[in-house]
């Protein structure tokens, strides 16, 4: 028990010390930010604008109204900003490997997926969670959200799930940079997915298509069945028991061990890229 | 003198097809793109609404497949080459070449042009017929017109990223500016959503402005929403897009040569 709380104590004092180093580091040059600050903003809003657009020229999507849809973009969005604060150096496991990086992590007498995440907290990620706050926050305006202490704990829980599906996801791919010592284009093809998969209802997909991102790579968790569950949608098709939201942090959970068993075995056959 | 452009295309071709791997990636995310794109438009088509605008949802199909395909091709490198390379000081070497810095870069683009013409491109229409049937022009005309104007909209879109490319000769501490321009061109360009559905008020400040004439015009003229006569008139405008630009990336390099910095040179 002692020896287990000095060892967690351990492990803060460490992440702190990271943090306050990836700080310093990402704040020496603040200016360097301005691109960045400008293009997430224009690329979030502008993706929710022009389903506005469709939704008023046409009708709305499968039964999904605008608030309803931009509930769904905005929850999807957040859990997008919050996992690229804390799990960002899973797309970069590849450069780790070929630029040896990652054979200092092994040196270290310390849990190595640990210090990888660790490592590297990105605080210009919460860039993206601004605009995620915002519309979220808009989406629960307009489609009439109860913000009882139920909900917000769910909603909590569903966050939680969200960032764990995702981090999941990337340490899975990012694994594969063990064999292949590349994966770069890897994480661009899945966060295009992430992306298309989770800020659209999933029922608007054909039910491949649908059946794919519940139970084989589990995305419609992360925004589509909590929306529908706290919107009263219909989720097309799936029934389970219990609430769906509360699906998302079992789920997330789950997936993030198995991530965890996916990582420890293609830390085996690592072969250091050498120089 | 042309045989040395011809090398640095032939280069960046021989190269981009030696990636093998990174091009069966981006055929893969260009093709997510491409089917969400679809189901949604197939969403909001849902449920007996025919036509919206005189567009049904075969002309809709047909101009998201072509939109992400051309997005695909319209390889303009320049604005990131520029960047990384002041960045790093290596933009002195290519100082030192015999031949214009800025032909050298479109060079270079265009022979990653070519090569997504054949590895992207190819897969990607193909994929799109299987899923969702050939994306056959309005008619042979809009065909024969949609090529030139493609080449036009490729000379926009060219010109305006090896502005934003001059804009780190100056600025180079704000980051890359490539990454904002990109995201107002896919919006403005009508390449997602046609801007034949925006409000009124953004349509009338669109046509003042160089984007809508780089995806929206090719496409419209494909799936024939654009006649004969509107077409050509388009091209001009296009072509007037490409002279002014010209103008002001010639002004502009004018004056940024003689007061470029060599980083750690």
């Amino acid at each position: 028990m002692q020896k287990m709380v000095s060892s967690i104590r351990h492990y803060v004092s460490v992440a702190a010390c990271f943090a306050r180093l990836a700080i310093q580091r990402q704040l020496e040059y603040p200016l360097f930010l301005f691109s960045w600050l400008l293009m997430i903003p224009i690329q979030y809003f502008s993706g929710i604008w022009m389903l506005k657009i469709i939704v008023d020229r046409f009708q709305p999507l499968n039964g999904w109204d605008f608030p309803e849809l931009t509930f769904l973009y905005g929850l999807g969005l957040i859990s997008h900003g919050i996992f690229v604060v804390f799990f960002i150096n899973t797309w970069h496991i590849d450069n780790m490997v070929i630029n040896g990086a990652f054979d200092r992590l092994l040196l270290r007498p310390m849990n190595v997926f640990f210090q990888l995440v660790a490592s590297y907290v990105n605080f210009i990620g919460l860039i993206d969670c601004i605009p995620g706050i915002i519309i979220f926050i808009y989406g629960c305006q307009l489609a009439g959200f109860e913000w009882t202490a139920f909900n917000i704990v769910k909603l909590l829980l569903v966050l939680l799930g969200g960032v764990f599906i995702r981090a999941a996801l990337f340490i899975s791919l990012g694994t594969i940079a063990f064999w292949t010592k590349r994966n770069a284009s890897m994480v661009s093809f899945a966060l295009a997915m992430l992306e298309r998969g989770t800020m659209y209802p999933l029922s608007i997909y054909p039910n491949v298509i649908q059946v794919l991102f519940t139970f084989l790579i589990p995305i419609g968790f992360i925004s589509f069945y909590p929306a529908v569950e706290f919107l009263g949608k219909s989720s097309g098709g799936l029934q389970l028991p219990l609430s769906l939201a509360l699906w998302t942090p079992a789920i997330g959970i789950v997936c993030f061990l198995l991530s965890q068993w996916v990582f420890r075995i293609g830390m085996k056959s690592y072969e250091s890229a050498g120089s | 003198m042309l045989q040395a452009y011809w090398y640095i295309t032939k280069m960046r071709l021989l190269t981009s097809l030696a990636y093998r791997f990174e091009v069966f990636a981006s055929v893969g995310t260009n093709l997510i793109l491409m089917l969400a794109s679809v189901f949604l438009w197939k969403a909001a088509y849902g449920g007996g609404i025919q036509q919206v605008n005189t567009l049904n949802l075969q002309d809709l199909t047909t101009y998201t497949i072509l939109s992400i395909t051309l997005s695909s091709m319209f390889v303009c490198g320049v604005q990131d080459t520029i960047y990384y390379k002041i960045r790093e000081g290596q933009i002195v070497t290519d100082f030192y070449r015999p031949i214009p810095l800025f032909a050298c870069y479109l060079a270079d683009d265009l022979g990653g042009m070519l090569s997504a013409l054949a590895n992207k491109v190819l897969p990607l229409l193909l994929f799109a017929s299987l899923f969702f049937g050939i994306p056959w022009p309005s008619s042979a005309i809009s065909l024969l017109l949609f090529i030139p104007s493609c080449l036009l909209s490729y000379g926009i879109l060219w010109l305006l990223s090896a502005l934003v490319g001059l804009i780190a000769f100056w600025v180079m501490e704000l980051g890359n500016m490539g990454i904002v321009k990109d995201s107002i061109v896919r919006v403005l360009s009508g390449s997602i959503v046609p801007l034949w559905f925006f409000p009124e008020s953004v349509q009338t400040v669109s046509k003042f402005l160089p984007f809508q004439y780089t995806y929206q015009t090719p496409l419209g003229i494909y799936i024939g929403t654009v006649g004969t006569k509107e077409a050509l008139a388009a091209m001009g405008i296009q072509a007037v897009w490409i002279a002014f630009l010209f103008i002001l990336l010639a002004a502009g390099w004018k004056r940024t040569k003689t007061k470029t910095l060599i980083q750690g040179g």
